[in-house]
C-alpha cells in the first residue's frame, strides 16, 4: 500500500510538474530537477486533497488520490506540448565548465564525501529520532498530523485556542500529507513523518544541484550541493521533522523555475514555468506562515521586473500564468485561515504595534542577531560557511551579466529577509526570546536560495576568465 | 593578469571546498552513535505513547480534560508530550474541568483542590475529577 500511495503522489506531482514544463526539454539532463520537483509538488497535492477529503467528509481517499490523477494525465493528454521551438539558453549553459580535470575531479570527490556525510548523519538520526528532535515535531506537526488523522469527523478539534503553543493557525502541507500517508497505511507510523523529513532534506539538495546543474554548470552544482550537504544544521532540522526545511524546498523551488524561465529565448511565449513557479509559492505558503510573506514578496518582485522590463501587453502574459496557478490553492488557504485556524499570535496585539515601529532599540536587537546569526546559523565547525562564500566572492571574479538575470530571486531573497526583519519588530513575544529560538531556522528557509543565487552568480569556471581577460 | 587570475581562481574554489568540508567533523561528530541509536529510538515513544496508553484507554474518544503537571524546565515537554499521546482528546493545560490528567515523572504530585483522585495508573500519571462531578 506505502509503494502504491508513494507512486501516485510522485506520479501526481510529475503530471502536474509536465503540464508546465517547456516541450523542448532535455529529459535525461533534467531529470533530476524534475524528480525532486515532482516529490515536492506530490506532497503538496496530497496535502490539499486530503485537507478538502476531511472538508467535504470524502472517506475513499484512494479513488481520490486516483481520480485527481486521472484527471492530471487527461490534462497532460490534451495540453501535451509538440514545440519545435529549441534554442533556449539554458541549453548552451551546462558546457560551459572548463576547469582542469583535477580540479573537477577533486571537487567532485568533494561532493561525495559531502554527500555520504550527510547522508551517515540524517539515517542515523531517522533511526534515533522517529517522533522528530524537538518540540515542534511533537507539539505542533506531528500533533496536527495526529488530530487530522485520529480525529475523524471531528478533526477541526486540535484547532482550538486552548492549544496556543501548539500555533493551530500554522497551514497544513506537512500535517496533511503524513496525516494522508497514515489514513492510507491504516496506521499513525512515525516513519512517515521521519521518511518525509529525510525526503525535503535531500530533495533540496537534489533541486540546488539540478538547478545550478542546468542554469550553470556542474562545477556551480557541485559547490551548491557541498556547501548545503555540509551545513550541519541543515541536515539536523531537516531530520528533526520541523516545516522549515520543507518551506525552504519551495522557497528554492520557486526561485530555480523562475530563473529557468527567465533564461528562456522563447520566454514570452512559454510561460508554463512561471506558473509553476506560482504553485511552488503557494505550497511555501500552505507549509507556513512565513509562505505568506514570501508569496506576496514572489508576486511584488514580478511584477517589479515586468513593470520594469515588458511592454504592459507582455507584462500581463507574463502575470496571468503565475496568478492562475496561485490561485487554486490561495483559496484553500484562505478558507483554513477563515473557518479553521485560529487568529495568528504575531498581529494579537495590534495596538502596540505602532510603538514597537517606532522604538530604535528593537531595530538595533534584531540587527545584532541578524549579524551574529550570519555567522552562525549553519552550526558549522571552525569557518562559518557564510564568511567562507563572502571572501569567495571577492577573490573570484563576479559574472555581472549573471546579476540582472538573477535579479528578480535576489528581489525576493532579500525582501523575505526584510519582511523576516518586520515580524521580529512587531513581535507579541520577547523580542530576545523570539530571535533566540527561531531566527537560525529562518535563516535556514533561505539558506538554499542563497546558495542557488550565490553560485548562480559567481564565475566558476577560471579558462573562461582567462579568456576573456 | 592572465597567467595570475586563472590559479588564483581554482585556489579559492579549492579553499572554499575544503572550508565547507571542515564541518563535516561537526555533522559527523554529532550525529548518534551507531551503537546507541536504538537506545534513543524510543525516547519521545517513552515519554507519551507508552507512558499514557493505560490512561488513554479509559478516557474518552474526544472532548477537553484539564491538565496539571510538575514545575521546572521539563515541564512544559511533559505537557505537550501528554498532548501528542491523547490526541485527539484536546488536554488543556488548567484543572478547571471535570476530568484532569495528572503528570508526574518525578513521583506523585499532590491532589489539587477541588478534585479527588480517581485513579493512579503508576509512573507519574494519575486521573483526577472534579468532587461533586462522576
Amino acid at each position: 500500500m506505502i509503494v502504491v500511495a508513494a507512486s501516485l503522489c510522485m506520479a501526481s506531482g510529475f503530471a502536474v510538474l509536465r503540464l508546465g514544463w517547456p516541450g523542448n526539454s532535455r529529459f535525461v539532463a533534467e531529470l533530476l530537477l524534475k524528480a525532486s520537483l515532482s516529490i515536492g509538488f506530490g506532497l503538496g497535492i496530497f496535502s490539499i486533497i486530503f485537507f478538502l477529503s476531511l472538508v467535504f467528509h470524502v472517506s475513499h481517499l484512494m479513488l481520490l488520490d486516483f481520480a485527481v490523477f486521472a484527471v492530471l494525465l487527461a490534462a497532460n493528454l490534451v495540453f501535451s506540448k509538440r514545440s519545435t521551438v529549441h534554442a533556449a539558453v539554458i541549453a548552451s549553459e551546462s558546457s560551459r565548465d572548463a576547469l582542469a580535470p583535477w580540479v573537477s575531479r577533486l571537487i567532485g570527490g568533494g561532493f561525495i564525501f559531502a554527500l555520504v556525510a550527510a547522508l551517515y548523519s540524517a539515517i542515523l538520526r531517522l533511526i534515533a529520532y522517529p517522533h522528530g528532535d524537538g518540540w515542534d515535531a511533537f507539539a505542533i506537526w506531528n500533533l496536527r498530523a495526529r488530530f487530522l488523522f485520529r480525529g475523524g469527523e471531528h478533526w477541526r478539534d486540535g484547532f482550538t485556542t486552548l492549544l496556543p503553543g501548539s500555533h493551530p493557525d500554522y497551514p497544513l502541507l506537512l500535517p496533511a500529507a503524513i496525516a494522508h500517508f497514515w489514513r492510507l497505511l491504516g496506521s499513525d507510523s512515525p516513519m512517515v513523518p521521519a521518511v518525509l523529513g529525510f525526503l525535503f532534506t535531500f530533495c533540496t539538495v537534489a533541486l540546488l544541484f539540478s538547478g545550478l546543474s542546468t542554469l550553470r554548470g556542474r562545477t556551480a552544482a557541485l559547490l551548491g550541493g557541498i556547501a548545503l550537504l555540509t551545513t550541519p544544521f541543515f541536515v539536523e532540522l531537516g531530520t528533526s521533522q520541523y516545516a522549515d526545511v520543507p518551506l525552504g524546498f519551495f522557497f528554492l523551488a520557486t526561485i530555480v523555475l523562475l530563473n529557468l524561465h527567465d533564461d528562456r529565448d522563447d520566454k514570452s511565449t512559454n510561460t508554463g514555468l512561471l506558473a509553476l513557479a506560482g504553485l511552488s509559492a503557494i505550497f511555501a505558503a500552505w507549509t507556513k506562515n512565513e509562505g505568506l510573506l514570501f508569496l506576496v514578496v514572489v508576486v511584488l518582485a514580478r511584477v517589479w521586473v515586468i513593470v520594469k522590463k515588458e511592454r504592459p501587453y507582455g507584462g500581463i502574459s507574463q502575470i496571468v500564468p503565475l496568478l492562475g496557478a496561485i490561485a487554486p490553492i490561495f483559496l484553500v488557504i484562505f478558507y483554513f485561515k477563515h473557518s479553521v485556524a485560529t487568529g495568528s499570535d504575531i498581529f494579537a496585539s495590534s495596538n502596540a504595534i505602532p510603538h514597537k515601529l517606532m522604538d530604535p532599540g528593537r531595530y538595533g536587537a534584531v540587527l545584532k542577531w541578524y549579524g551574529k546569526g550570519f555567522l552562525r546559523f549553519g552550526n558549522w565547525f571552525l569557518i562559518p560557511g557564510t564568511v567562507a562564500m563572502l571572501v569567495y566572492y571577492f577573490v573570484s571574479e563576479k559574472e555581472t551579466n549573471r546579476k540582472s538575470e538573477s535579479g528578480s530571486g535576489v528581489a525576493i531573497f532579500i525582501l523575505t529577509l526584510v519582511g523576516y526583519f518586520a515580524i521580529y519588530l512587531i513581535t507579541p513575544y520577547d523580542i530576545y526570546w523570539h530571535l533566540r529560538f527561531s531566527l537560525t531556522r529562518l535563516f535556514m528557509q533561505l539558506w538554499p536560495s542563497a546558495l542557488f543565487l550565490f553560485f548562480r552568480m559567481v564565475r566558476l569556471d577560471p579558462e573562461q576568465v582567462a579568456e576573456e581577460l | 593578469m592572465r597567467e595570475s587570475q586563472t590559479p588564483r581562481v581554482v585556489y579559492a574554489t579549492l579553499t572554499l571546498v575544503l572550508c565547507f568540508l571542515l564541518s563535516d567533523f561537526r555533522l559527523v561528530k554529532d550525529a548518534p552513535l551507531p551503537g546507541k541509536v536504538e537506545d534513543s529510538s524510543d525516547d519521545v515513544a517513552k515519554r507519551s505513547d507508552l507512558r499514557f496508553a493505560a490512561l488513554k484507554a479509559v478516557l474518552p474518544q474526544r472532548g477537553v480534560v484539564g491538565y496539571v503537571g510538575e514545575n521546572g524546565t521539563d515541564a512544559l515537554g511533559d505537557y505537550y508530550l501528554a498532548q501528542y499521546a491523547l490526541a485527539p482528546l484536546v488536554v488543556d493545560h488548567s484543572s478547571d474541568h471535570e476530568l484532569v490528567v495528572g503528570n508526574f515523572p518525578s513521583g506523585p504530585g499532590d491532589t489539587p483542590e477541588g478534585l479527588h483522585l480517581v485513579r493512579d495508573f503508576g509512573d507519574g500519571i494519575e486521573l483526577f475529577a472534579r468532587k461533586g462531578g462522576e
